[in-house]
């Protein structure tokens, strides 16, 4: 047995000597997949192709399972002495890695101009969630928007024009209460809209808080929340009537997860959910839809959400120039159309929108257009220190008034004040 | 013979009750199986639609094999499962023997700290082992996903107990004939302890088979991963749920634990009840 061992371990020595003259540069890319269809291949083959044109790097993209997970792992790896070279994690996590302190900002290993052609080349709304300090901390990858998507059919039905979704609040109460069906006994067989409240019920609330005219829950310093504020509580407000006072929602807590597949089936005529979501839709619906911004109440307004490229801590210099130059490469115009493509993630680059491929799928599906042009209104999505407590906190207050334990005025008080206690020592 | 006076009614009654109850029980447990079943063998449409003559299709299962390298997950998880319990039945009996029949000094004290490992939770120690894993040059290997579990707390308390209600007689009877320590332990404690290292096999299976943080962190290749990982990607929370696709690698994966505990369930619910695990 200890033989074996020693054996084993020499062979493995042997191995790692090998492949450190083979290649010169060795990485670890942590990813997570929260998409369905080859997301995961798809990201194998583009680190592959980056290999075949590079012979010299070799990267090991590694799977960790949900953003969660992936957080988990990179923050044990690094804690255990074998922390990774590059990892996608959430865009929201950025105040979480600085406060482990196991990223490093990418501005060190940028010359000035990539600073303004490369990174000033990410949309500004994106930029936002991945920048603090001065500093950009993380780099847009896999990044999403929520939109609303509406069935025509039922809208047609309904004597709606199928071509127009709502444009205001005031329109989808109206649209809604067109598009709310009941049976001969009361029960509803459509509702006019489905605002998903559980799984990131704060995500799809941050769009209400944006068009009620507030610029995101949180400071751009990660350090103050803004949950009592009269734009927060109209929109609370607003989500609460739109079940109990206009009956256009269902009322309760509402599942993420089911939300494609009950407007799907047509149990809700209007949903609002993430552009993530359009693959899946457009493959599995049996009926037309449309996808378009979320409603504008005193302004339009969504957040954005999803995954950035962060740089690990730990990493020799030729590693960490590797993983600056994979990370390029990979938001280059090609290979990000072909992902976007691939995953319905929106593209974070004005110039991968001009090449060919993006061009044509714009117009093959018009619908992956309206997540870039609602980018000019959005607000980043809820990020602090402390992030995953914070987050908790008001969705606790969300639902509180959803299920109707509190008023929205007295959820999202005592929300602030919860969210204060925490942050006070980061101020 | 208070029984007897028990008017034949009130007997119907308790037992109608005790029926309804089992039944509702079997049911609740039942539920989220039926739908997993229902759900698979359907399309996709029919995800939250009960329609009785819905086309059948085996697709769903098709295209969940497909998605990750499951064969490969299979193997190492059985693997995996067959390691760890080989591992803690020597380990932990050897441990056991020694609670329950020896005196050695620190004994106690050396027993408390095994059972303070009963109240640490494993996440709480998911840094600390995997720097231990790092400094033993174990990262990615199966060795790796096992070896933190090899040294089970419960399986020495469990086994401790049993061994102890071992009549003394049987252990005198066969020093006397001139049995060896270990050949004592091979030939009357372990027969006797049969059925407490069938329950606690079938806890230790069913909990590596389905424990997914751990192996996800410390292994990174097609090679060393077990099936939660490869059920992981269907978890997609971004781009909805495709619950057809999900049910059927769910039951992909939970097949081979579902049909050994229909086959042995006799002996499984004899051995829990001789046991006395819950």
């Amino acid at each position: 047995m200890k033989h074996a061992l020693k054996g084993f371990l020499a062979s493995t020595t042997v191995l790692a000597a090998m492949s450190q003259a083979a290649w010169a540069v060795d990485l670890e890319f942590y990813f997570p997949v929260a998409v369905g269809g080859s997301a995961a291949e798809t990201i194998e083959g583009l680190t592959e192709a980056y290999m075949a044109e590079n012979p010299d790097v070799s990267i090991e993209a590694i799977y960790t399972g949900s953003y969660a997970d992936t957080t988990t792992r990179a923050i044990t790896a690094s804690r255990g002495g074998n922390p990774p070279q590059l990892a996608i994690l959430l865009s929201v996590d950025m105040f979480t890695m600085i406060d482990e302190d196991l990223v490093l900002p990418w501005d060190d290993f940028l010359t000035e101009e990539e600073m303004e052609d490369w990174v000033g080349g990410f949309y500004p709304a994106f930029m936002r969630n991945s920048q603090t300090g001065g500093q950009t901390w993380g780099i847009p990858f896999q990044r999403s928007t929520p939109v609303l998507y509406w069935n025509k059919e039922a809208f047609a039905a309904a004597g709606l024009d199928p071509e127009t979704p709502p444009a205001t609040w005031q329109e989808m109460v109206e649209f809604g209460e067109a598009l709310t069906i009941r049976d001969d006994s009361g029960t509803v067989t459509q509702w006019g809209v489905r605002i998903p409240s559980s799984g990131f019920p704060s995500w799809l609330f941050t769009g209400l808080v944006a068009s009620a005219g507030q610029d995101g829950l949180a400071n751009d310093a990660g350090t103050e929340v803004y949950f009592d504020t009269p734009e927060v509580i109209g929109a609370l407000e607003y989500l609460v009537a739109l079940a109990n006072e206009h009956e256009v929602m269902e009322p309760g807590i509402l599942d993420w997860g089911a939300t494609p597949r009950a407007f799907m089936d047509g149990n809700a005529a209007m949903v609002w959910t993430t552009t993530g979501n359009l693959t899946n839709i457009r493959t599995n619906a049996p009926f037309d839809f449309g996808v378009g911004m979320l409603p504008a109440n005193e302004r339009p307004g969504a957040p954005t959400g999803g995954g950035n490229f962060y740089l690990f801590q730990g990493s020799s210099d030729e590693q960490l120039a590797a993983a600056v130059d994979f990370v390029q490469w990979a938001t280059a115009p090609e290979q990000a159309a072909e992902w976007s493509i691939a995953t319905g993630y929106v593209a974070p680059r004005a110039d991968t929108w001009e090449s060919e491929r993006m061009q044509a799928y714009a117009q093959e599906v018009p619908g992956a257009l309206v997540a870039r042009e609602q980018l000019a209104h959005a607000v980043p999505e809820l990020s602090t220190f402390e992030g995953p407590r914070i987050t908790q906190i008001i969705n606790d207050a969300i639902a509180a008034a959803i299920v109707g334990d509190m008023t929205p005025a007295e959820a999202m008080a005592d929300a602030q004040d919860a969210a204060d206690a925490i942050l006070a020592v980061y101020r | 013979m208070s029984t007897l006076a028990i008017p034949a009614s009130r007997l119907d009654l308790d037992r109608a009750l005790f029926m309804v109850g089992a039944w509702a029980l079997a049911l609740v447990w039942l539920l989220p199986l039926a739908y997993a079943v229902w759900t698979a063998i359907h399309p996709a449409a029919f995800e939250t639609r009960f329609e009785p003559f819905a086309p059948l299709t085996l697709e769903n299962f098709v295209r969940a094999w497909n998605a990750a390298p499951f064969a490969r997950y299979f193997v190492n998880t059985i693997l995996l499962v067959t390691m760890i319990l080989t591992a803690q039945l020597i380990l932990c009996s050897l441990a056991a023997f020694a609670f329950a029949r020896f005196e050695f000094p620190g004994k106690n004290t050396l027993f408390a700290l095994v059972l303070v490992q009963l109240m640490v939770m494993p996440d709480i120690l998911l840094v600390r082992n995997y720097a231990t894993m790092g400094s033993l040059g174990l990262i990615d290997t199966i060795l790796a996903i096992g070896l933190p579990y090899f040294a089970s707390g419960f399986a020495i308390f469990l086994l401790r107990q049993t061994f102890k209600t071992v009549p003394r007689e049987l252990d005198e009877a066969a020093r006397v004939e001139g049995c060896s320590w270990p050949g004592l332990l091979w030939r009357v404690y372990v027969p006797l302890a049969k059925p407490t290292m069938l329950a606690f096999g079938l806890v230790s299976i069913s909990h590596h088979w389905n424990n997914f943080i751990w192996p996800l962190i410390i292994t990174s290749s097609v090679e060393t991963r077990p099936l939660t990982v490869g059920l992981s990607i269907f978890a997609t929370t971004d781009s909805g749920i495709e619950w057809s696709i999900i049910t059927a690698a769910t039951l992909i994966t939970s097949a081979p634990l579902l049909i050994g505990f229909l086959l042995f369930q006799r002996q499984f619910v004899q051995s829990f009840m001789r046991a006395g695990i819950k």
